[in-house]
């Protein structure tokens, strides 16, 4: 594999990202540093499009459609990630977060993983999301009325930045450089035509043929051995059992195709049935867990209760101060 | 040069096994008697018994020892007899006969054995009897333990001189030498008993090493180490002896001897190895007498004796015991006229009369010197009973300036009169049993040629001895009465005697110069008379009893120099015990014995052991050999003269010239030491000490050997011992907390990561991710 | 539809859609939740920064998946999410437990295992 994207731009686009986060990252000072900083991530993140859209050649003759619209979903990921890892309000974090589930679901879209996007969209937006915030919401700590806005500290200030984000870049690095190095000669799985699931599905193709006319009346597609239809996929035909019981040969109208949907039903219920099961065990332990673990009543711990009491005593402070 | 016909001779040509003849089975009980005392003194210890129940059966089962012995004595015939016990060791890995080692427990019986078990038993009953009351307030776990080790010691020298082969012996001598330590340090409470039990038990081993050499010598040059087979086997070399062909004599049989000797040495404390016996006073007065007087230190003096066959062989083991024993006899004399501590004079005299027993045994009088051991034995004993006594009765007060008059106190008579007979036989007053053995020693060095040096030195030491004693005497039991208590006034738990003259010997050297009573006034502590409220314990009947017995039998000893051999055909002069003496191995007949100075020795009557009887070695190869080892005549002329004293026969002159050095000494001593004296401290001596100051203190302070040694051997052990104590601390101790250290180090280092914050280890984990990573890449991507 | 990039005459590597991108693109936002887990100290958005990793590991799995023609990957998708779902679920109820225990949100509340 050639080099998609000259090492040194890599690099040099690497570095200056980490410089940029660095500096993005929520501080208890003055705000222009983040804004800066972001400013300059974003510059190296567009760097490194840039190089790669103009090195990449068409490798994987598969035809891809050209398209816009990655860069908008990348960028659009992107800078959310950032901005979801740099806001000092939690609540702003998760939206930003909401964001970069649509951006990626946008790529998925591109690469014709529709059904992957929907499920992203409504499981990982739709509902973890939501309990994030909910949680968010549970736990703040009610301000009290001069400290709305304030920030708790540990929002405010980033712990060890360097450290985090040196490993992090130098990470970033080191995977990109194998990616754009090679590996050799990784064998490719197996590809699957995922038209050849049609066959499988001989419903599909008599609704489709009878949604296109093709089907006389009482004809039905005939099932071989094994329930599936006889298609022909060379010349796309299929054979229909005729009401008289003769078979025909009927072309399949041309937009029948199998959905992402349908193929990674098909996967997943074909391949990976025992671990369908296992999600579902996984799903039904994390619900008893939740209800266990909410029902029980925590104590304060000592600190925790010193500083409701200072709290409770500078409320009620000031509560007669409030009320005469 | 000797012919060997005018030598008397053993059965030469039997040189092969003769028959034993077994001797009666009762004679096991010797030995095992002790051993059943050992089991109920110890099971007493086990029930707590409270009383004084261990001595007295320790006292019954000694005193049936004592008649077994008797009985066993009453039926020998002065042959050798053996009684076998049972099989001890028995090991062989091959088929000739130098590679079998046999090793029974089996009884050795001769002359010499029993008449050394007679004394051994019988002191040992008596000094057991007086223990009984000695030790009376210890009684409890104390008690037993001392008369188990009592008991255990009996034992032990049971079959030290019983034993047919010399493992029995090394066993015997070890056990005596375990017990000796277990006595000294009886009151292991004291430090300075326990240091003294410690350098007894030290100095013996140092002994021991030329002992066991010289049983492994014999054995592996023998083939054998029972004495029957070696005596067989030695016939050959003493017929070369006979010849004058010492030269012949293979080295190690040569060597065997001198290594005897020096573990008799240690045994017996002779130079060198002699500086444990005085610190051994620290042990119970009854020890003292027993082992330290009679019995464990004659050990040494009866293993030459027994093995005397293996010393005539070589030229040169003779000499040395001769010499070392006169040199001792004169160095510790010296030691003791300069002592205090009347133990102590006691402790140098032993020492000093051992020496006379081994120049005696070198001088080729081993009759001379069983005699004197007899007679020492029962005066010695006698003495140091006395001298308990004392400290018994006033409160472990030993030092002569402190006493007087003791011999006039009410209730001390027989004390007193047990002094007297002791000093009178050591110091040799004539006709006493002191004197007689004395004088066949004194009279032997002269007669053997070459010896003559010996006889002077041993004659001066006589003198001295003399002096000594009665100074004792002189000072302590004549005299004013006075008394101070000693150190145990109000300590019953032990009889420590030490402290007190200790300190005195300590402080000495700043007031020697001064008159005694300086010191005397610091440690005053009331009138003349004593304490106001002490009162001097008088003994009882337990300690009287034996020492009335113990001075009718010194006083009796005397007569056995007239007795007749009990044997038929005695040879030699000197009465019962040399006659038993000479029909044993240790018998040894000099040419020189009979016969007037000068007349040469070409002849020697027929009498004797040929002829007189039919008795003869004819029932085995085991008497003795007889005739003088030519090296000592070689050296001396070709004409073996029998050695004179100024032109008379030295066995009559010695009569009067050793009674006449006696009685100078008793002379100086009475000037010196009793006439004119008033008070307890003083005396007339004290005048004389600044003129013979520095000697006088060099030799209270026993001529610093006991410094030398330390400096010698002490400081450089304890410097090594010390480095190499350093060396396992810090570099072996080092290297092991070194292994311990650096995972500890280490541990210390790493341990900061563990800060319990999340987002540390958070951080760890992914920077770690990306160096692996990354180093990963970097060495595979090319 | 609007012309393609192909048809808007843009270099044809611009308009070449590779593997390659998408492993980057998912390899940045795997970073950026790395990045966002080890700085922030609010426990809750130190969370939701592992569910931004686990996002951009099934963008490589949707991804490799187109790469291969091989729905193994699409499906294993589903899985993370669910897995993603349970875990978020279990997260947050600890988190509660834990924002009770000491009024606060914050990772470096806890302490205990020093040392």
């Amino acid at each position: 594999m050639d080099q998609v994207i000259n090492p040194l731009a890599l690099y040099g686009a690497c570095a200056l990202g980490a410089i940029g986060v660095l500096l993005a990252l929520p501080r208890r000072d003055s705000k222009t540093p983040q804004i800066l900083g972001a400013v300059i991530a974003s510059l190296a993140g567009g760097i490194v499009l840039l190089a790669m859209g103009l090195k990449a050649g068409g490798l994987f003759g598969i035809g891809l459609s050209p398209s816009v619209y990655f860069y908008v979903f990348a960028l659009v990921a992107l800078g959310a990630s950032l901005r979801v890892i740099t806001h000092p309000r939690p609540v702003y974090a998760a939206l930003y977060f909401v964001l970069s589930i649509l951006a990626t679901a946008g790529l998925f879209l591109i690469l014709s993983a529709e059904f992957m996007a929907f499920a992203l969209v409504i499981v990982y937006a739709g509902a973890i999301l939501i309990t994030y915030l909910f949680v968010i919401m549970l736990a703040t700590q009610a301000p009290t009325e001069d400290l709305e806005n304030a920030l708790t500290e540990y929002d405010t200030a980033a712990r060890e930045p360097v450290i985090a984000t040196a490993a992090g870049f130098v990470l970033l690095a080191v995977l990109t450089t194998l990616m754009f190095r090679g590996v050799g000669e990784l064998p490719k799985a197996p590809a699957i035509n995922g038209q050849s699931l049609l066959a499988e599905m001989p419903r599909k193709i008599e609704s489709a043929l009878l949604a296109a006319g093709s089907l006389p009346s009482g004809a039905k597609v005939t099932f071989d051995s094994s329930g599936d239809a006889k298609v022909d996929f060379a010349a796309r035909t299929v054979e229909i059992k005729l009401a008289d019981g003769g078979t025909r040969m009927v072309s399949l109208p041309g937009d029948l195709a199998v959905t992402n949907t349908e193929m990674v039903g098909f996967n997943l219920l074909r391949d990976h049935p025992g671990s369908i099961e296992i999600a579902g065990v996984i799903l039904l332990m994390a619900m008893l867990g939740a209800v266990v673990l909410s029902r029980k009543q925590v104590q304060l711990d000592e600190d925790a209760k010193e500083r409701h009491a200072k709290l409770l005593a500078a409320e009620m402070a000031q509560g007669v101060e409030t009320n005469p | 040069m000797l012919t060997s016909d005018s030598l008397l001779t053993l059965g030469a040509a039997t040189a092969a096994k003769a028959p034993i003849i077994a001797g009666d089975p009762l004679a096991l009980l010797i030995p095992a008697m002790p051993i059943l005392g050992v089991i109920i003194c110890t099971l007493c210890a086990i029930f707590g018994v409270r009383n004084k129940f261990p001595a007295f059966a320790t006292v019954l089962c000694l005193a049936v020892a004592f008649g077994v012995a008797a009985k066993v004595f009453l039926g020998h015939t002065g042959d050798v007899r053996i009684t076998t016990g049972f099989e001890w060791m028995s090991l062989a890995w091959g088929e000739e006969p130098g590679q079998r080692l046999i090793a029974d427990f089996s009884l050795y019986l001769d002359s010499l054995t029993i008449l050394w078990m007679l004394f051994v038993t019988g002191l040992a009953t008596l000094i057991a009897l007086y223990a009984s009351e000695y030790m009376s307030h210890d009684v409890g776990l104390g008690y037993c333990r001392f008369f188990a080790a009592f008991n255990l010691f009996v034992f032990s020298m049971a079959c030290l001189v019983m034993g047919d082969n010399m493992l029995l012996l090394f066993l015997g001598w070890e056990g005596v030498g375990l017990c000796s330590y277990l006595l000294i340090g009886y009151f292991y409470k004291k430090p300075s008993a326990v240091a003294a039990a410690k350098k007894a038990f030290i100095m013996n081993r140092i002994g021991d090493v030329g002992l066991i050499l010289g049983v492994m010598l014999t054995f592996i040059h023998f083939g054998s180490i029972e004495y029957r087979e070696i005596f067989a086997a030695c016939q050959p070399y003493i017929e070369m002896a006979k010849a004058g062909k010492f030269s012949e004599i293979p080295a190690i049989v040569q060597l065997i001897p001198i290594l005897l000797a020096v573990g008799a040495f240690g045994k017996s404390a002779q130079l060198p190895l002699y500086v444990w016996l005085p610190d051994a006073m620290e042990g119970p007065t009854p020890v003292s007498a027993l082992i330290h007087a009679a019995t464990m230190v004659t050990a040494g003096v009866y293993l030459v004796a027994r093995t005397y066959p293996l010393f005539l062989l070589s030229e040169y083991a003779l000499p040395i015991v001769a010499w070392t024993g006169a040199l001792t006899a004169l160095l510790a004399a010296t030691i003791g006229m300069a002592q205090f501590d009347i133990k102590r004079i006691m402790a140098y005299s032993t020492v000093s009369q051992l020496g006379y027993m081994f120049a005696g045994l070198g001088v080729l009088t081993s009759t001379g010197a069983a005699f004197h051991v007899v007679t020492h034995a029962f005066f010695k004993a006698l003495l140091f009973l006395s001298c308990g006594a004392i400290m018994h009765g006033f409160a472990g007060q030993l030092d002569l300036r402190k006493l007087s008059g003791v011999g006039f106190m009410k209730g001390w008579g027989i004390v007193g009169l047990g002094m007297a007979v002791g000093c009178a036989n050591l110091a040799g007053i004539p006709f006493t049993a002191g004197y007689f053995s004395k004088d066949m020693i004194l009279a032997e060095a002269f007669v053997t040629p070459g010896m003559a040096p010996i006889g002077w030195i041993l004659l001066l030491t006589a003198g001295m001895t003399a002096y000594y004693t009665f100074r004792v005497f002189f000072r302590v039991v004549v005299g004013p009465m006075h008394y101070e208590p000693g150190d145990e006034l109000h300590a019953h738990d032990d009889h420590a005697h030490g402290d007190h003259a200790h300190g005195d010997h300590a402080h000495a050297d700043h007031r020697h110069d001064h008159a005694h009573d300086h010191g005397h006034d610091t440690h005053a502590r009331a009138d003349a008379h004593g304490h106001g409220d002490f009162h001097p314990h008088a003994p009882g009947w337990a300690i009287n009893t034996v020492l009335a017995t113990l001075s009718v039998l010194s006083i009796v000893a005397a007569g056995l120099y007239f007795a007749k051999s009990p044997y038929e055909g005695g040879l030699a002069k000197g009465g019962a015990v040399p006659g038993m003496v000479e029909r044993s191995s240790a018998a040894f007949e000099t040419p020189f014995s009979h016969h007037a100075a000068g007349e040469p020795t070409a002849s020697i009557k027929e009498g004797g052991h040929e002829g007189a009887d039919g008795t003869t070695p004819a029932h085995g190869s085991l008497a003795a050999p007889s005739f003088v080892p030519t090296a000592i005549a070689k050296s001396h002329g070709a004409a073996a003269h029998a050695g004179s004293f100024f032109g008379y026969d030295p066995h009559k002159a010695m009569y009067y010239v050793s009674g006449v050095v006696g009685f100078v000494g008793i002379f100086i001593a009475f000037i010196l030491h009793y006439a004119g004296r008033r008070q307890a401290a003083t005396a007339r001596a004290d005048a004389l000490l600044p003129a013979v100051g520095p000697v006088a203190k060099w030799a209270q302070n026993k001529w610093y050997v006991d410094e030398l040694y330390d400096f010698l051997f002490r400081y450089p052990l304890w410097f090594l011992s010390h480095g190499f104590h350093l060396f396992d601390k810090l570099a072996i101790d080092g290297l092991v907390r070194l292994f311990g250290g650096i995972p500890r180090f280490i541990g210390g280092m790493v341990r900061p990561t563990q800060s319990g914050e999340l987002h540390g280890y958070a951080a760890g984990m992914a920077a770690g991710v990306a160096v692996l990573l990354f180093l990963v890449f970097m060495l595979t991507m090319r | 539809m609007m012309t393609t990039l192909a048809q808007a005459g843009f270099p044809a590597a611009m308009h070449q859609l590779t593997l390659a991108h998408y492993l980057f693109i998912s390899g940045a936002m795997f970073m950026l939740g790395l990045i966002g887990f080890l700085t922030r100290r609010n426990l809750i958005i130190m969370f939701l920064c592992t569910e931004l990793m686990f996002q951009a590991a099934g963008l490589a799995l949707v991804a490799f998946s187109r790469f291969h023609m091989n729905m193994t990957g699409q499906s294993f998708v589903i899985f993370i999410v669910t897995v993603a779902a349970a875990e978020a679920a279990m997260a947050l109820a600890l988190v509660v437990l834990l924002f009770r225990k000491r009024e606060s949100l914050d990772a470096a509340e806890w302490q205990e295992m020093k040392g």
